[in-house]
């Protein structure tokens, strides 16, 4: 145990001695103390927290004293050559709208516009499943610009990707981010037939949606996207189909947008600032994530209201927050980025993930001639969270991971206290439902 | 509004090590999470049974002496152990067989030279603590370390066995042991982690008083039994029933590193003294 301390303690002064290691926070239900170390969440009498208030630098001692200090669950030691489960395919580096802040500028990404060929896809979907084993678990998602541009492809890679893990006895799940425009009740059957996670790219009610997501034409892009959608929405059994909301300072309309798309039966829906965009339209600053920050929390305190009246209300984002907050879930990356997951180009070419294709920053490798193993692990190493600067410092930095890799390199950190306010509301709301609704943790699923 | 620290999510009840009790109290590594009946060592119990002194829990040595004793106690943790309470002898002349069918002798406790054997706890105290619970009893102790220093003789509080309380002015006796027996965590402090030590040492050769050890029992015509030892690997219903002594060096007795490392692959079920076939689960 003094070892551990010492560990601590070494790491606090490599920091200035201000790194923190806990949040204190306060319910109806008393105090409250989260841990950073393996993300643990105590109810605690006033005493504790008077102690830890008061302790100055001496707050390991205190913590120690109390039986809540434990060993450090995560070191500086970054993943190696970890295996590779989940991929994302460009199949279609073009898309027919031309939304203001398309990371991927509108379908592109800053390049000729190209559809992935059959070899691409065959040659990646055998790098995932060459070294998956009987009961592993992999994921395929379909990306673009926008993938049914490429429809045929998608459902051809998918089956193979089928017949593929059929014997071996790995399971493969698919999902699909799309704008929806394209979609036909075909392809609501091929997905409900394979069980895919459907979501739709949508930004708000129709007039914001079509201010922010046009056809390149000019032209809106609601009213054919909810056409679209519709018989998908009434064919959800196996398919999940979800609403994705990229929020900017324009339609920072959170509650009515959940409100509306959660009353048209999508599976959930989910919203995302954007914070790092090619053309810098359109993103995120300082007063808007304020604004975004307290509607979010204003579509949280309604979930809890409606859980509590026994009422589903499929607010993504709280929902995955509270099971990794009951889990305790604590890592040293935001994402399996470079890890477990690659972004596969349309011409073969491996990245980090979907947002860094065509970016020589992000590039670890290709089809052809396999994964940058040297690339690959400087970016685990430089990216773990202890070598991210203020992230090392911050209680959060478990559950955050430190921001996706991709707007951080692009932007910087801009949303820490977006984050740091969201993640703390959510603590206060995991203490509120396990107290009130502990069956919520009980379910296999929380949507 | 809250008065004790409590673990909420799943990361924090796994980490939490609540003050004063050990590992092996962990759900995921406590030995009642496999056998139900080593909540705790009873024997710890019986260490405070006299107020002032800490005995050994499983010897009549004293330990410690707490800080608040009577000071004439003090010399008593410098290798004295208790030897007789009132008129009651608690070290006895034991005889058995040394080896399986051996002669029966005096078995002397080799560790002190003495050709008398501590009892158990339970069974030394029983009917002391029946007539003298509450009340000052005379202990006698030798020294262990020099057999020349004369006994000593005390005169010592005799702590009640179960927890006492005054309910509209009756004095009851609870049903649960008595605070002042054992502090938070004392009464598991000597369980071992990982559990499965326990499991083998303990819920074989320590706590077989009904013989769990032994299983797939038949008595024969004279009142004679064989079977097997529930550690033996080879055990169908054609391996010769020879119950095999305890050795941890003979292959083939489940080891230490067995249980480890795969416990539920090296013990079986069994029920009513019988080994359970492995149940195939349907459509298999």
């Amino acid at each position: 145990m003094l070892i551990q301390i010492n560990n601590a303690r070494s790491r606090a002064a490599e920091s200035d001695g201000t790194a923190q290691d806990f949040l204190l926070f306060e319910t109806e239900f008393g105090h409250h103390l989260f841990l950073t170390n393996g993300s643990q969440v105590y109810s605690i009498p006033a005493q504790v927290a008077d102690d830890l208030v008061t302790s100055g630098g001496e707050h390991l001692q205190v913590l120690e004293s109390y039986g809540l200090l434990s060993p450090s669950a995560i070191g500086n030691q970054p993943l190696e050559d970890p295996p590779v489960r989940a991929i994302s395919l460009a199949i279609a580096q073009t898309c027919n709208l031309g939304c203001l802040y398309c990371y991927a500028q509108q379908g592109s990404f800053g390049g000729e516009s190209r559809e992935m060929h059959w070899a691409t896809a065959h040659g990646a979907i055998d790098l995932l499943l060459n070294n998956a084993s009987a009961g592993d678990r992999v994921q395929v998602t379909y990306l673009g610009g926008e993938p049914l541009v490429n429809r045929q492809l998608l459902r051809a890679s998918a089956e193979y990707a089928i017949d593929r893990a059929k014997p071996k006895g790995v399971k493969v799940s698919f999902s699909v981010t799309t704008n929806g425009t394209l979609l036909t009740e075909d392809d609501g059957e091929f997905f409900e037939r394979h069980g895919f996670s459907v979501t739709i790219s949508l930004d708000g009610e129709a007039e914001l949606h079509d201010s922010l997501r046009p056809f390149k034409g000019g032209t809106g892009s609601y009213d054919r996207t909810l056409q679209r959608v519709e018989p998908l929405l009434k064919r959800q059994r196996r398919m999940q189909v979800s609403a994705r909301v990229t929020v900017t300072p324009h339609n920072l309309t959170l509650r009515r947008t959940l409100d509306t798309f959660i009353a048209m039966g999508f599976h959930s829906v989910g919203f995302s600032p954007m914070l790092s965009s090619p053309g810098r339209d359109c993103e995120m600053d300082s007063v808007s994530l304020d604004q975004m920050l307290k509607q979010m929390i204003d579509c949280g305190l309604e979930f809890e209201r409606r859980l509590m009246g026994g009422e589903k209300y499929p607010f993504l984002n709280v929902l995955n927050a509270l099971r990794e907050i009951h889990k305790g879930t604590h890592r040293p990356y935001p994402c399996g980025a470079g890890a477990g997951y690659f972004g596969v180009s349309a011409d073969g070419g491996l990245y980090a993930c979907h947002r860094f294709v065509g970016d020589d920053s992000g590039k670890m490798g290709d089809l052809a001639s396999g994964i940058d193993r040297q690339r690959r692990n400087t970016w685990l190493a430089d990216r773990h969270v202890h070598f991210q600067s203020p992230c090392h410092k911050c209680w959060a930095r478990y559950l955050c991971g430190g921001g996706c890799h991709h707007e951080v390199l692009r932007r910087g950190r801009p949303a820490c206290e977006y984050i740091r306010g969201w993640l703390k509301y959510c603590l206060e709301a995991y203490i509120r439902t396990l107290e009130r609704c502990p069956e919520h943790f009980a379910q296999p699923a929380c949507v | 509004m809250i008065d004790k620290i409590k673990a909420k999510n799943l990361s924090a009840q796994l980490l939490y090590v609540g003050t004063g009790n050990p590992p092996t109290t962990h759900p995921h590594s406590a030995i009642s999470n496999a056998f139900p009946g080593l909540e705790m060592d009873f024997r710890n119990a019986w260490r405070r049974i006299l107020k002032g002194l800490q005995l050994h829990e499983s010897s009549n040595l004293v330990v410690a002496v707490d800080d608040d004793a009577d000071p004439r106690l003090r010399m008593l943790s410098s290798g004295w152990r208790l030897v007789m309470i009132e008129d009651t002898r608690l070290m006895v002349p034991v005889k058995g067989p040394l080896i399986v069918g051996g002669p029966i002798v005096d078995l002397p406790d080799n560790g002190f030279q003495d050709p008398l054997m501590p009892l158990e706890w339970s069974n030394a105290l029983a009917s002391i603590l029946s007539e003298h619970a509450g009340r000052t009893v005379r202990c006698k102790f030798e020294n262990v370390l020099d057999k020349t220093l004369a006994p000593v003789e005390f005169d010592i509080e005799l702590r009640p066995f179960f927890a006492i309380s005054t309910v509209n002015g009756e004095t009851l006796k609870q049903p649960v042991i008595s605070r002042d027996l054992a502090p938070p965590g004392e009464l598991t402090q000597s369980l071992c982690s990982p559990w499965q030590s326990d499991y083998r040492e303990c819920a074989c050769f320590y706590w077989a008083a009904t013989r769990p050890d032994y299983v797939n029992v038949e008595t024969g015509p004279e009142g004679e039994s064989t079977g097997h030892n529930w550690m033996q690997k080879d055990r169908t219903p054609e391996t010769p029933k020879l119950y095999l002594p305890d050795d941890w060096m003979d292959p083939e007795l489940v080891t230490y590193l067995e249980l480890y490392r795969q416990w539920e692959k090296s013990l079986r079920f069994v029920i009513d003294g019988k080994d359970e076939d492995p149940v195939t689960p349907p459509g298999r």
